[in-house]
């Protein structure tokens, strides 16, 4: 199974950027940069407002993802798929949203908190947002390696699942309440995936899987989500 | 596109499902649940778990395993996974695991934010795959799918898709989730608890009913199966996963999500509609769920009256264990031609008529199709075979 990778857009710890324009890239450890979501939306997006701190990350490395690949705009929904890598998913809202259960036994539960209270609620209000149909779902790993995303989601482009698809990570770290250390940097990365030679815009290069856990990119194995997204880079520099 | 689906059926890899096994509220294994879901009883009950006599809650009730018990800080969650592994026969080392939940250890995270700390492990997301893996002494990386109320269908068809693209031979589907204060206060606070026991597909439907429990499946290709003398159970034949892209907590009025996902999941099968012999709902009992799914299922089988049930009048809405104990309940009514009883079923909603039934129904054909759709306007559609 083999696909282009037709864009990418990413918030890290240093800065936000997409494939066709950015000034470099790097998944770090450290707090995110204060980012301005809506100004990644062309048209006003209110539900940015009620979203947790994770899915706003997501939904806007996803609106990047897709402005990189030239499929930002649309008219009619369209049957593209979104497979994200989490460690921690929506565990900040799991809190928030029982502190409101706490103090009253569910008497002032909020049901706008609870609706964010699944790793793939994001990929809904993404799938809303920009007309998004196709197969979307969220994948933890044993050990995280942050792929898992990428090669589900090529998995499902292989199998005829969807006609393009996103896959990639989205972090924002432990809630401090548990007191565990981020074993994977905060972040959200995304790649779109889509046939080779299906898009008119440049590909940055090809990924194929041949064995479960095994990504190669442009033929050389990878195991390394940085390292995809800087040879990607490199690939389109020259 | 369609690289894999372009191919002809026999150049393909099938998936035969060569273990099943479940533990919820109603039996504490597959064979228990099938008998008295035969016997149209029903595990929804008062709950006494936690303290739900309050005005504010509609509900004081949902399908919950008594004797759950924590040890040393651990989530009821591994509890639940100790009696489904006991009932489990080998795995294989080589087998990939797919694990699938809502809400993992959620009953820790409850214990962590009153201030009573019990360890991060059971919480993550990855944590009922690290249980797993551990426990059965898997070789790879493990996975673990979260998709709302459809996790563990999509984690079937991941399962499936690793086999038919040859990417694994064997692979462990394995699904639970429990009921909790955190869950059923956040579906009360979206007034989507029924005060009864729910009543899917019914006219006078109120609202769901919690449950509880976990499944098993061993996925194989028929190569290894064949080779390694497997029982085989049924088969996973298609899948097809859709999102709404409508709402993020309603499903879309009219059922065309979930139709396209059935008609998805028919293409991958290469299946018609009229192969289909019947069909497992997700029939949660809410208003809306169930008023779409039988409006999806117009789409699909137009005027064609096919047996449709669902078990969560029986069991409870299982969250992301859903899709994995109907698929382990599915390769029974293939096995005995027999679709179960809708429990809670009496006055049928327009629609419902000569599909849904208060009794068990004879099934003739050798396809079901299991539907589940949920949170973030996702569905799910499986075809099963023999």
């Amino acid at each position: 199974m083999k696909a282009d990778i037709t864009g990418i857009g990413w918030i890290t710890a240093a800065g936000v950027g997409r494939g066709r324009n950015h000034h470099g890239f790097a998944l770090p450890a450290g707090r995110l940069p204060d980012y301005t979501p809506e100004k990644f939306f062309t048209e006003p997006y209110p539900n940015l407002r009620r979203m947790d701190a994770y899915s706003r990350l997501g939904v806007t490395a996803i609106a990047l993802t897709l402005e990189d690949a030239g499929l930002d705009t649309w008219t009619e929904k369209r049957d593209i798929g979104m497979v994200v890598a989490t460690v921690y998913g929506c565990l900040g809202a799991d809190v928030d949203f029982y502190n409101t259960v706490i103090p009253n036994h569910g008497a002032q539960a909020r049901p706008a908190v609870f609706s964010y209270t699944s790793a793939n609620s994001f990929l809904g209000e993404a799938a809303i947002r920009f007309g998004l149909t196709g197969t979307n779902y969220a994948v933890a790993e044993q050990h995280p390696t942050g792929l898992a995303g990428l090669l589900a989601a090529l998995g499902h482009l292989a199998a005829g699942d969807d006609q393009k698809i996103i896959g990639g990570v989205c972090d924002v770290g432990c809630p401090e309440i548990f007191g565990w250390p981020d074993k994977f940097p905060p972040g959200a990365v995304f790649f779109m995936l889509e046939p080779v030679g299906t898009n008119p815009r440049p590909s940055f290069g090809t990924l194929h899987s041949t064995s479960p856990g095994q990504l190669l990119f442009d033929g050389s194995p990878l195991d390394d989500l940085a390292v995809l997204v800087d040879q990607c880079l490199s690939n389109q520099a020259s | 596109m369609n690289m894999i689906r372009s191919k002809s059926k026999n150049e393909l890899r099938q998936t035969i499902v060569t273990e099943a096994v479940a533990v919820t509220a109603l039996g504490s294994n597959l064979e228990d649940l099938w008998y008295k879901l035969m016997q149209k009883e029903t595990a929804i009950k008062p709950i006494k778990r936690f303290p739900v006599d309050r005005e504010h809650y509609r509900s004081r009730i949902a399908a919950i395993i008594d004797d759950l018990r924590p040890s040393q800080g651990r989530s009821l969650l591994i509890d639940l996974l100790d009696r489904l592994m006991d009932q489990m026969g080998p795995v294989p080392a080589d087998a990939i695991l797919v694990a699938a939940t809502l809400k993992s250890g959620i009953d820790n995270l409850e214990s962590e934010c009153r201030g009573k700390p019990t360890g991060f492990q059971d919480i993550r997301l990855a944590s009922l795959a690290d249980n797993l893996g551990a426990r059965l002494g898997l070789k790879g990386n493990g996975t673990c799918i979260s998709a709302s109320c459809a996790s563990s269908a999509i984690a079937l068809a991941r399962g499936a898709a690793l086999i038919e693209s040859g990417q694994a031979e064997a692979v462990l589907v394995c699904c639970a989730d429990i009921v909790s204060e955190y869950a059923f206060s956040g579906f009360s606070s979206l007034k989507a608890l029924a005060p009864d026991p729910c009543r899917p597909f019914d006219r006078n439907r109120q609202g769901l009913s919690l449950g509880e429990g976990a499944a098993a499946l061993l996925l194989m290709s028929n190569t290894r199966a064949e080779h390694e003398g497997r029982a085989r159970l049924g088969t996973v034949c298609g899948w097809g996963i859709t999102n709404d892209a409508n709402h993020i907590t309603a499903p879309v009025r009219g059922g065309a999500g979930l139709a396209r996902a059935v008609n998805k999941a028919l293409t991958s099968a290469r299946k018609k509609p009229d192969e289909i012999a019947a069909v497992c709902a997700h029939g949660t009992g809410t208003v809306y769920n169930d008023r779409m799914e039988l409006d999806a299922f117009k789409q699909v089988f137009h005027k064609r009256r096919l047996p449709v049930f669902s078990v969560k009048g029986a069991i409870g809405h299982t969250l992301g264990a859903a899709g994995g104990i109907e698929t382990a309940l599915g390769l029974k009514v293939l096995a005995t031609n027999t679709a179960p009883p809708t429990i809670g079923f009496v006055n049928p909603e327009d629609g419902a008529q000569g599909l849904v039934s208060a009794d068990q129904q004879a099934i003739a054909g050798d396809f079901l199709l299991t539907t589940n759709s949920g949170f973030g306007g996702i569905n799910a559609a499986l075809v099963l075979g023999r």
